[in-house]
């Protein structure tokens, strides 16, 4: 597998999930763009990361809630790299409460990051890829399994994958794949936050393969959906979770 | 140089807090507290990502879970702003 001479964008790419994706696709080959909110000192080290493997990595600030902001984005792409043949759709946020707590604001801000922007960044990667392309986004296990204080950002992931489906399906004749990754319990910053009332090792022990997944895993799989070999694969939300979905904690 | 670099901490802050919070009486003493100015979770997100922009700053989330009102807030906002002008 070689993404040698791709250019892809990874949306929140600078940390968690997203940077391994970065060093990942870096390292099978392709120019990066990376996407971040806020740390701009952990963007540049994923790119410094990322240029060590011998490929080109540009930075972009871009808050993708905000559709002028993707739309800068997009720009900045456009005129500096001319196209675009990965896009990952990984940035996302939410508002940590159970659904009777969840106010519009908080329904708002999550939806607007995690489903919408997988949307207007979809309708301008794919116009820059008249050749044919990769799109892949981030969803989760919680688009279909409860967690609680997970539902702002379950219900979003549920969207993302519905409109992994439409996109696929509208973009397959043009050459782009869509396909969804959806992980089970990463070992993240976010998994701290939403599943702060079970133990890691519990939730280790609870999966069948023994051991968390691991942003690694993720990256690996996501490579290998943007690859030549896997043009077949089209609309699919892949779980990857060592088994969790299958054997749920009791 | 935006219009914002020439402002002080204080003045930055208070029109950002009235612009995210959409409330025109905006005081903010040193015991003053995000939750008194109205601002919940999400304003405070936006408040310091358009307060970074401002000054062209990083305001490192680590650091700011200590700062328990505006006093502590702003004295760090503004020792931010010196770093970056060395």
């Amino acid at each position: 597998m070689s993404l040698k001479g791709k250019i892809a964008l990874v949306t929140g790419g600078s940390r968690g999930i997203g940077r391994a994706i970065t060093l990942k696709l870096a390292s099978e080959g392709a120019d990066v763009i990376i996407n971040y909110f806020r740390r701009t000192s952990a963007a540049e080290a994923t790119a410094q990361e990322a240029r060590s493997k011998g490929v080109n990595a540009h930075i972009i600030k871009a808050n993708v809630g905000e559709p002028e902001k993707i739309d800068e984005m997009f720009r900045e792409i456009e005129q500096k790299f001319g196209r675009l043949d990965i896009f990952i759709n990984n940035a996302a946020s939410g508002v940590p409460k159970p659904a009777l707590e969840l106010d519009a604001k908080g329904w708002q801000w999550t939806m607007d990051i995690n489903a919408r922007a997988f949307l207007l960044c979809s309708q301008r990667a794919a116009r820059l890829m008249p050749k044919g392309g990769r799109i892949v986004c981030i969803s989760s296990l919680g688009s279909r399994m409860i967690t609680p204080i997970y539902t702002s950002v379950g219900v979003s992931k549920a969207a993302l994958e519905a409109l992994t489906r439409y996109l696929a399906v509208e973009l397959a004749p043009k050459g782009i794949c869509v396909n969804a990754v959806a992980p089970g319990a990463v070992e993240s910053e976010a998994l701290k936050l939403y599943a702060e009332d079970m133990s890691l090792p519990r939730l280790s022990q609870s999966t069948p393969a023994g051991k968390l997944v691991q942003p690694e895993d993720i990256a690996n799989l996501v490579a290998f959906l943007c690859s030549d070999e896997c043009s077949m694969i089209i609309g699919q939300a892949i779980i990857i979770d060592g088994g969790l979905s299958l054997a749920p904690m009791s | 140089m935006t219009t914002e670099n020439i402002l002080t901490v204080e003045e930055t802050l208070r029109n950002i807090v009235k612009k995210i919070t959409r409330k025109e009486d905006v005081v903010l003493t040193p015991t003053t507290t995000f939750k008194e100015l109205g601002a919940d979770s999400l304003d405070v997100v936006q408040i310091l990502v358009a307060l970074e922009e401002a000054f062209d700053i990083e305001l490192v989330d680590e650091d700011l879970k200590s700062l328990n009102n505006m006093g502590a807030f702003i004295g760090y906002v503004k020792k931010k702003v010196a770093e970056k002008k060395k």
